[in-house]
């Protein structure tokens, strides 16, 4: 998959369907890229197919689809490429990266990131990715974050017990005898929830209007 | 800077805190290398209950299931000596993953401190309903004499029916055509249909089918019967003394615990095995607890090398020489 | 036939007592708020839950369990039709008609037909256990390797009528998917393949990780793009419930799904996989006008639903009846089973009658439950969608991330959705379908496992596959499809087949 070339010029010259032709050369490359990374194995005999047959047969088809695509791009008028944004994919994406090296020790070439837990991970995530969006509003998402990752410990950790690390490890070694664990979780979430209704209720009074606009309906229709 | 100075304030807290003596203070993790429900899972969760009553307090379960079970194994194997996380080795990642994983990060019989062994599951040589060998003699010499016509079935390499399975052929010197499945599920599937011919599996996969004679056991390999299977002969009695096998699951920990941690660990897991609710329920899966021998870090690190040496050459052979 | 009445009279007596209603109805409503997490299914679900079913006696755990599961499977529905997000491969169907339901501001309309459809579909297949489980279980015996291999082609063959666009594009999708199926270690030579040395890629690619990234990332990622889509989502939220027109309209569908779906669902190979794609295809295939297909209609929701939950329930016969679990989740019940001592089996029916029938009541108690919970849920989820998108989004995000860690405790899931939600936008912005590939990667494994097993079988003889009869049938019917979906776009202007989208 090929960065977007300049549909727009190109849609009058001897391209007639630039998307067709841009994924059809998508496709012919991800199809060789197949070829090559399942090139060391063997194919084996129809009495015992080897490792390789599937991945060669599949990546010649994608490639056979890739041609006839971008053949279509010439012959055939079609749609033109569509535009892309980068915020959304880089900031998205920048999000689950961070959450995924901070939710628990991560080795990271030669060097390891601390874990510091769904406490931090969480309004990482919910924080960083709320900027994928123009209409960011940083109060909001701080609100957001506090009130989801509360709920969120106290569901995964407390409620469901799943071994999720909640607290940076070097916390949870530091204060191993002093407070129960499950203790130290709720008191946390309370907090978390506390910071967060109190963000929303100063929100509320600044802005008079809600964040979240509740429906008013009925089941009856 | 600050950042660099907490955490060196936190480390050292956290080596004083290790030092006191007063381990466990905080929950301890078992990882069990496949996931949730499994037959390894499940004497993990058997085990961990009293392990948790013994140490005061709570042994959790995480699941990290993945290649066999390495991906578990080497996380836990890379994590703080501290006796907060153990866990659950089996067969094939303390015997069998050397021959099989090439860039393995851990070594078997190096990188971890033994604690004991937790249970074994006795290995069952199964056939299909329509097999006319009468006993494990006969299965022997129709498989010895059908070559490559024969189809055994296995759950996929590196699983137990597949290590113990190519042992099997290896000893009685047979060359089936190999069939390979996605779980014992599917593989006794069709030796219930018929499709495969034989396969050796778990006690616990197989006996419901034994039981409901839509296949036939042939032997179990142990030295005694076991009482969920009781018409079944052993393979010393049924004259093929030389396999004996066990899928065996044990409690590993990182290497380098502090000598009274590794203590209480081996001290609880001895009274989890011992535990009467835990054995009950170890044998109605037809599994087996271990005997005062086979207890305890030193049998363990034994067993753990004597089954490395075992399966290396077995299953090199076997991985290289698939079917024809 | 009196031994059904009074079979299922000993199992009502045990799944009716309070402790174990309570139960159910604590399975069903923890398993639909679970499952509805973005992109946790039923396995996710049941995996993470299974632990506090522990504590109970066995069968009260069992028939929490089945609460779960069926929870999830709805909770899955739910959040396929709402965000777009299949938490297993059943639901990807549901959210292609469902979701575009959603969007018109018929998520009500959707989630009840979906609710009812499943309920129908559940006391049907619950019937059909008790009263043929043990005779369908020989059946089952007959597919051998060869007819698994005919039916995932057929399967394949379904996917290309299910994306609405462009046939070759569709094809290329199925391709790259049962190519995406083949990453990680080689079941028979123990290989790895295209793992690139990843250690993370050993296992190959989990299908939550790839639905996730696919459809939760990339749909997230497309509508920050179009700011127009979303809100028109979210300022007409119409009847909460389906009229009487709709259901009348979504009746046939229902009847039709649940017959497919429990057909499927008693295969042990996995059969039940294929039942909403089944019931998809032969609904737009039956259809007047089947431009509909894809656009929000309402028997594609009904009909892969409802074979969805006739498929769950009748995947307990060869579990029950032969003790062998047909697939992920029946394999994990399995393991809940014998944590609580019973080794499912054919033992089971004979030793511990009251467990066995009293689990097959309690199916139907657990779909009974699911109405009565999900109705009046139906209004709370579409309020959901009225939360502005600037906060949807990261939520959603949050919740992905936390879910996908939850299953395997492995950081690299959560990076792989992220590289899945970009792989997945830049497809849509080429004019692709993700639907076609995640079929594709969902059979792509099962079929390469058969064709590999049945050529073994056969000592290498590809006629195997048309000299058993049941194979060559659907051999032949996988053909038939095929060139129904082809033929009428060749006759077209040829244009249109490689442009309409």
């Amino acid at each position: 998959m090929d960065g977007p070339l300049d549909g727009a010029q190109r849609r009058r010259g001897v391209v007639r369907a630039p998307q067709s032709l841009v994924a059809g050369i998508g496709l012919i490359l991800l199809g060789l890229f197949g070829i090559w990374a399942s090139s060391d194995l063997e194919y084996g005999s129809l009495r015992a197919i080897g490792p390789g047959l599937m991945p060669f047969w599949l990546s010649l088809g994608v490639i056979a689809c890739g041609i006839a695509l971008a053949v279509a791009g010439f012959t055939h008028d079609g749609a033109p490429l569509q535009s892309f944004t980068l915020r959304g994919p880089v900031v998205v994406i920048l999000a689950i990266l961070l959450f995924a090296i901070t939710i628990r020790p991560f080795p990271f070439g030669g060097i390891t990131t601390p874990g510091l837990g769904l406490i931090v991970a969480g309004p990482l995530a919910v924080i960083v990715g709320g900027y994928a969006t123009h209409e960011a509003r940083f109060l909001d998402l701080v609100t957001l974050a506090l009130l989801l990752t509360a709920g969120c410990m106290i569901l995964f950790g407390d409620l469901l017990n799943l071994p999720i690390p909640i607290f940076p490890n070097a916390v949870v070694q530091a204060l191993t005898g002093t407070i129960p664990a499950r203790t130290m979780l709720r008191i946390a979430a309370g907090a978390l929830a506390l910071f967060g209704l109190l963000l929303m209720l100063l929100q509320r009074r600044s802005h008079k209007r809600g964040t979240v606009d509740v429906a008013r309906h009925s089941l009856t229709t | 800077m600050k950042k660099a100075f907490a955490f060196g304030f936190l480390a050292a807290m956290t080596a004083f805190a290790a030092r006191a003596d007063s381990y466990p203070q905080r929950p301890i993790t078992m990882v069990v290398p496949f996931a949730a429900g499994g037959p390894t899972d499940v004497i993990a969760r058997i085990v961990a209950e009293p392990m948790s009553k013994v140490l005061g307090q709570q042994v959790v379960i995480e699941n990290v299931a993945g290649a066999g079970g390495t991906t578990g194994i080497t996380r836990a194997s890379q994590s703080a000596p501290d006796g907060y996380t153990i866990m659950m080795g089996h067969m094939g990642t303390h015997g069998a993953a050397p021959a099989l994983f090439k860039g393995l990060k851990y070594d078997p019989a190096k990188s971890f401190d033994p604690i004991g062994l937790a249970a074994g599951t006795p290995i069952v040589i199964v056939a299909k309903k329509t097999m006319a060998a009468t006993d494990l003699k006969g299965l022997v010499e129709a498989l010895k004499s059908g070559g490559s016509s024969i189809n055994q079935a296995h759950a996929g390499v590196g699983s137990v029916s597949h290590s113990t399975g190519v042992l099997f052929d290896s000893i009685i010197g047979a060359k089936p055509t190999l069939v390979v499945y996605r779980g014992t599920g599917p593989a006794l599937n069709d030796l219930v249909a018929g499709q495969v011919d034989f396969m050796t599996d778990q006690i616990v996969n197989v006996a419901p089918q034994i039981a409901g004679n839509t296949i036939k056991a042939y032997a179990i390999a142990t030295p005694e019967r076991s009482p969920s299977l009781p018409n079944v002969p052993t393979t010393k009695e049924a004259g093929l003394p030389d396999y004996q096998v066990s899928a065996w699951n044990a409690v590993f920990a990182p290497k380098g615990l502090p000598e009274d941690v590794r203590k209480k660990l081996v001290d609880a897991l001895d009274a989890a095995v011992k535990d009467p609710n835990a054995t009950k329920r170890i044998l109605e899966l037809g599994g087996t607890v271990p005997k005062t021998e086979e207890a305890g870090p030193v049998a363990l690190q034994k067993l753990v090398e004597s089954e490395v040496a075992r399966w290396t050459p077995v299953l090199r052979s076997a991985v290289e020489g698939s079917n024809p | 036939m009196p031994d059904l009445v009074s079979n299922l009279g000993l199992g009502f007596s045990v799944a009716l007592s309070l402790q174990n209603v309570a139960l159910c109805f604590l399975g069903c409503l923890v398993g639909t708020l679970i499952g509805v997490l973005p992109g946790v299914g039923p396995i996710a679900t049941i995996a993470m839950l299974l632990p506090i079913t522990f504590g109970l006696d066995p069968v009260g755990a069992l028939i929490m369990l089945a609460g779960i599961y069926y929870g999830a499977q709805y909770g899955g529905s739910t959040t396929a039709i709402l965000v777009n997000i299949p938490g297993e491969a059943t639901s990807v169907v549901t959210a292609l008609d469902g979701h575009q339901m959603a969007r018109q501001g018929k998520a009500g309309i959707a989630l009840g037909t979906a609710a009812i459809a499943s309920f129908f579909a559940g006391t049907v297949a619950t019937l059909l256990i008790a009263a043929l489980g043990a005779p369908l279980t020989q059946l089952a015996l007959i597919f051998g390797p060869a007819e698994y291999f005919a039916l995932m082609v057929m399967g394949l063959a379904f996917a290309i009528v299910l994306a609405h666009g462009s046939v070759l594009k569709a094809v290329a999708m199925i391709l790259l998917g049962v190519l995406l199926a083949v990453v990680g270690t080689d079941l028979e030579t123990g290989q790895e393949r295209m793992t690139f040395g990843f250690s993370f890629l050993t296992d190959g690619v989990d299908f939550s990780v790839l639905a996730m990234g696919l459809f939760g990332v990339a749909e997230i990622l497309r509508n920050l793009d179009s700011t127009e889509t979303r809100d028109v989502m979210r300022e007409r939220i119409g009847r909460l419930l389906p009229s009487f027109a709709d259901l009348k309209q979504a009746t046939p569908a229902t009847l039709r799904g649940t017959a497919i779906g429990a057909t499927l669902g008693i295969l042990p190979g996995n059969g039940a996989v294929l039942g909403p794609f089944a019931a998809y295809t032969i609904e737009k295939k039956l259809a007047k006008d089947p431009s509909r297909f894809g656009r929000g209609a309402i028997e594609g929701v009904a009909g892969p639903e409802s074979a969805n939950n006739a498929g769950a329930q009748t995947a307990f016969i060869p579990l029950l009846t032969l003790g062998i679990p047909p697939n992920a989740v029946m394999a994990l019940m399995v393991g809940a089973m014998t944590i609580h001592g019973i080794i499912p089996g054919p033992g089971v029916m004979t030793k511990s009658p009251e467990l066995f029938w009293g689990m097959i009541a309690s199916m139907w108690v657990g779909n009974l439950m699911l109405l009565v919970i999900n109705l009046p849920l139906v209004g709370v989820w579409v309020r959901l969608l009225k939360v502005p998108y600037r906060l949807m989004f990261p939520a959603i995000l949050m919740f992905c991330s936390i879910g996908i860690y939850s299953i395997n405790s492995l950081p690299t899931d959560v990076i792989m959705i992220g590289f899945f939600g970009f792989m997945g936008y830049l497809l849509i912005k080429f004019g692709f379908e993700p639907a076609p590939l995640l079929l594709g990667f969902v059979l792509g494994k099962l079929m390469e496992e058969y064709l590999r097993r049945s050529l073994t079988l056969s000592r290498g003889d590809p006629m195997v596959f048309l000299e058993r009869p049941v194979s060559a049938v659907l051999f032949i019917i996988a053909f038939a499809i095929v060139a129904a979906a082809l033929l009428p776009s060749l006759r077209k202007s040829r244009d249109e087949v490689f442009t309409e989208a």
